[in-house]
């Protein structure tokens, strides 16, 4: 009889225990086994110009590879392979992707056990004058958009040295030949990711060994008026028969966000089929401070997605997407409506986004957080509980005793 | 002679001796009900200025935050520096009254304390000085409670029997009335100077506070008004200034049962829930909402419409059933679903703020007179002065606590934090409860049963009714001399009551009985004194009249009940705070 009671207390525990479990959504555990390799195959005499590189991650997982693609030759672009055999490996005729950037050029092999590919290319910074300050770049006149910083053209530093391959990083710093880069630049770290996770610094995104994550910010740049505010234009390629489409959940949960309770996700799923094979997951928020606090946050806007006719001038698009394309960009703007707060207060813009395959990772609560409710609610419910028993027991003995005291 | 005029008060408009002039006109006569009522005017707005400008950094959160450019912890130290002088003040604030200044002139110099600090306030605002707005907050909090009691013993010098729980409920419905048209009205003030001054900053800020300090201003002039009315109905019927009745022992502290830790501990960790809330809402509304700016304030401050009208209702209900503890475990209970709502769902929060403002309320009425059944009548000022000590000083620890709660992780984890500090009441009301039923103590009893043991008591004093009346004359004499709590409601023991009653019984005076609900106190205790004189016994009644005793002994209890509750912790406590005994 004990030993039948403790097997079901021992259950019901397992039970509530892998409930709690499922519901704090620690369903994606698997991990990828990572490498990071710069400029596969490239040998001399072929020499890329200096600053700019390919740099393949490789995330190798039980029975399928995930393969994240850095260049940034021409615009910066990660492009984002998925095959379905563990042999796969990426590559580049260099001639061709070096002189001419032909179609074909770069390839994933066996081509057959490719699943889905998808770009993300950053393609401008637009830095338009915030007269009436709405922070609204819709809603701008263009005459007060000031020329664009395009990214194609820009002189990036060596990835060499920035390339981190234990820590899975890689920086891309750069700027164009003009004044305003003389004291700044325009930087891009990829991240790319073993298992579940969450970084340290803000906004902390929660990832998956299905996504790596790009952090963009502008430093220094000197604005080109006092009431500045800026941009980002993206574009995404993809195969046709996927159409894009970007969504706006709410969360209840902003630990790591503070007071941004939205996230946002541009997601591509199949035409006529629902299921979505690949993200680009952010939370509508930019920090105007290297090391922010709550103060230095600042939300952020996306415009509506709009289909492009033409692909974008990067390298790697150009030379991995053969058949028909398609191309879709997005801008992502940043300020709030009579914000008083603009760009050249502070000289730096950052913001962080998620890229990856398949469903989009779902947030959860802190352990901490869990702990606090359960002990706290727990706490009285089973006082009441044990008191509610102990009162019944003395009144059943007060009952059956037969007397009442006559006072 | 001068004692019983003060308890006979301003309602005998039969009294003619000594001259009350008659031909004054009805407005300035100060025993007539125009002037009466001219004079609550001015005591419900005495109060509405320190109303209005507590809660101007949360309707102003934004502002201030940018304007000064603050974090939320900072911003929250502007809360933190009202309670801080008030951890003191509690027990200070009626000895102050009564003995060093006197009640007009204590309102004054408090009413200046609260015009000085909003003025000091602003002016930081305007130097952008952020040390000296918290200075500012430091001195209003200084006014600001104190102007509370004060306000009280006002009430009761005037209104003392008959209208003294409508007096009350009026000033505490003025006093959110202040904390609403703050919330609502000072967003668009702000709104207005920064047309005028095309744009926003410190200055914009601190024009926007000085002109709320025209408030503070209004009500300093209702106090000296207050004060010259008061004075001159003193010359006139030759009654005394009122006093606080409160006595404060710090001693007495060690004297306190377990009950009273426990309640001490619902109270903190219950408003640490509430006001720091509160003080964050606006922005919390707009941002996990999306709510507008106006939306926001108004919502914010629907916890304080809802209190004024559900106070008095709900206090009679708590009155009628009894069963405190039942009741504060419900309004734990509802707080911590409507912050449960709030934190982890995205439903209409104007459901969960509609709860909050029915659970604040329903915990007011139950919780505060709790007190009062706990602890003998000589240590009630200092049970309550302790109460309203630790509650400010809980509330000055955890709004800063907020603050940096909300820099660093969030409103999600705030609320969890709020929760968390609710489930830490709730602790203490279950615990209460199983000491209470353990202990067969009163606290949760109902009305009946309530009524019966009081009863019972009184039967022992009847048994043996000779002793007590010796024991009762001095006492009667000595009312005015020693401050106890019950001399602003001339609320004898219980015995009295009975024996009052049954003094009345013997003479017949049916009509007395009647008005007694309305609390005839002066009269019975002339009457009282006259039949201690005549040494009349009280053991040779008929049992129906000695029920209709017991009836008049519980409604006047409950009375009396009601007025502690509401005087003790200077009920319309400006920050809306605290003081919730607003009821």
């Amino acid at each position: 009889m004990s030993t039948f009671t403790a097997n079901l207390i021992f259950s019901v525990l397992f039970v509530v225990f892998g409930a709690t479990r499922g519901f704090l959504g620690n369903g994606d555990k698997f991990r990828r086994k990572v490498s990071v390799e710069l400029n596969p195959g490239l040998t001399p005499p072929w020499v890329l110009p200096p600053g700019v590189g390919l740099v393949h991650v490789r995330g190798l997982g039980l029975n399928d590879t995930l393969h994240f693609l850095l260049c940034n030759a021409g615009a910066p672009a990660l492009l984002m392979v998925h095959t379905n055999s563990t042999q796969s490996v990426v590559q580049v005729d260099w001639p061709s992707f070096i002189n001419r950037s032909s179609a074909g050029s770069l390839k994933v092999e066996p081509q057959s056990s490719v699943q889905y590919s998808s770009a993300l290319v950053f393609t401008r910074v637009w830095e338009y004058d915030d007269v009436n300050n709405t922070a609204d770049p819709q809603q701008t006149a263009e005459s007060s958009f000031y020329p664009p910083y395009e990214l194609q053209n820009f002189l990036w530093s060596d990835l060499n040295e920035t390339l981190d391959q234990s820590g899975l990083t890689v920086k891309l710093c750069g700027g164009e030949r003009t004044e305003s880069f003389l004291n700044g630049s325009l930087c891009l770290q990829f991240s790319a990711f073993e298992s579940v996770g969450r970084d340290q610094p803000w906004p902390s995104l929660h990832h998956n060994a299905n996504s790596s994550q790009l952090h963009v910010w502008l430093n220094g740049v000197t604005p080109r008026g006092n009431h500045s505010r800026f941009a980002l234009e993206f574009q995404s390629v993809g195969d046709s028969g996927f159409q894009g489409r970007v969504d706006v959940h709410s969360s209840i949960d902003d630990e790591y966000t503070p007071s941004i309770f939205k996230v946002s996700q541009w997601v591509s799923s199949p035409v006529n089929q629902s299921g979505v094979w690949g993200y680009n997951q952010w939370k509508p928020v930019a920090y105007r401070k290297a090391v922010p606090v709550f103060e230095d946050a600042t939300p952020c806007k996306h415009s509506q997605l709009v289909s492009m006719k033409r692909i974008p001038q990067s390298r790697l698009v150009q030379a991995y997407f053969t058949e028909h394309p398609q191309t879709h960009g997005l801008n992502i703007s940043f300020g709030i409506d009579k914000d008083p707060v603009f760009y050249s207060d502070t000289k730096y813009i950052s913001w962080t986004v998620l890229v990856g395959m398949g469903e989009p990772p779902a947030d959860s609560f802190s352990t901490l957080i869990i702990i606090i409710i359960t002990v706290g609610l727990g706490t009285p419910l089973v006082i009441i509980i044990v008191g509610g028993v102990f009162v019944w027991i003395r009144k059943r003995r007060s009952h059956s005793s037969g007397y009442e005291p006559i006072n | 002679m001068a004692e019983r005029r003060e308890y006979e008060g301003l309602l005998d408009e039969d009294e003619d001796d000594d001259g009350v002039p008659r031909h004054l006109f009805p407005l300035c006569d100060p025993t007539h009900l125009l002037h009466r009522i001219l004079v609550l005017v001015f005591m419900c707005f005495l109060g509405f200025g320190s109303y209005f400008c507590y809660d101007n950094p949360a309707a102003l959160q934004t502002q201030v935050i940018q304007d000064m450019s603050l974090n939320t912890a900072s911003f929250m130290q502007l809360y933190a520096w009202y309670s801080w002088p008030n951890v003191v003040l509690c027990f200070l604030g009626g000895f102050l009254l009564d003995r060093v200044f006197g009640i007009r002139l204590g309102t004054i110099i408090f009413s200046l304390f609260v015009l000085l600090g909003q003025i000091i306030f602003a002016a930081g605002a305007l130097a952008n000085h952020f040390w000296l707005m918290n200075l500012g907050r430091f001195v209003f909090g200084i006014g600001g409670e104190s102007l509370a009691v004060a306000q009280n013993t006002y009430a009761v010098n005037w209104f003392k029997g008959k209208e003294l729980n409508l007096v009350f409920g009026l000033q505490l419905s003025m006093a959110r009335v202040g904390s609403t048209v703050n919330m609502n009205v000072i967003g668009w003030v702000y709104g207005r100077i920064e047309a005028m001054l095309g744009s926003t900053g410190h200055t914009t800020l601190g024009i926007t506070l000085m002109i709320a300090a025209s408030t503070c201003l209004f009500s300093l002039i209702c106090a000296l008004i207050l004060g010259f009315l008061d004075r001159r109905a003193e010359k006139i019927l030759h009654k005394e200034q009122g006093r606080t009745g409160e006595v404060i022992k710090l001693t007495d502290v060690k004297d306190f049962p377990v009950s009273l830790w426990l309640i001490f501990i619902i109270c903190v960790a219950y408003y640490v829930a509430i006001f720091p809330f509160i003080g964050l809402g606006q922005v919390f509304f707009i941002e996990k909402f999306a709510f507008t700016t106006v939306q926001a304030r108004a919502i914010n401050s629907i916890v304080y419409i809802i209190s004024a009208p559900a106070s008095p209702l709900l206090g009679f209900m708590v009155d009628r059933t009894g069963r405190n503890i039942l009741w504060v475990m419900l309004a734990v209970i509802t707080t911590l679903l409507s912050h449960m709502m709030l934190a982890f769902t995205f439903w209409n929060p104007w459901i969960a703020m509609c709860l909050l403002g029915l659970s604040y309320s329903l915990l007011a009425c139950a919780l505060w007179p709790m007190v009062a059944f706990v602890v003998p009548e000589h240590q009630l000022g200092t049970a309550y002065g302790f109460m309203q000590s630790i509650q400010n000083l809980g509330l000055a620890l955890m709004s800063m606590a907020a603050g940096s709660i909300l820099d660093l992780k969030g409103y999600l984890f705030l609320e969890v934090f709020f929760i968390a500090c609710l489930c830490l009441a709730l602790l203490a009301v279950v615990l209460l409860y199983l000491y209470n039923y353990y202990k067969e103590g009163e606290l949760n009893l109902s009305a009946s049963a309530r009524a019966s043991r009081i009863k019972s008591e009184n039967g022992h004093q009847l048994r043996d009714g000779g002793p007590r009346h010796r024991e009762q004359k001095p006492l009667l004499e000595n009312k005015t001399k020693e401050p106890g709590l019950d001399s602003a409601f001339t609320h004898q023991d219980e015995m009295d009551l009975l024996e009052r009653r049954s003094a009345e019984e013997e003479h017949q005076t049916s009509q007395t009985i009647m008005c007694l609900s309305d609390g005839g106190y002066e009269l019975q205790n002339h009457q009282m004194v006259t039949d201690m004189e005549n040494n009349i016994t009280v053991n040779t009644h008929p049992l129906e009249s000695t029920v209709l005793i017991i009836q008049h002994d519980w409604r006047d209890f409950l009375q009396t009940q009601d007025i502690l509750e509401k005087r003790s912790p200077s009920p319309p406590s400006l920050s809306s705070d605290k003081m919730s005994t607003s009821i």
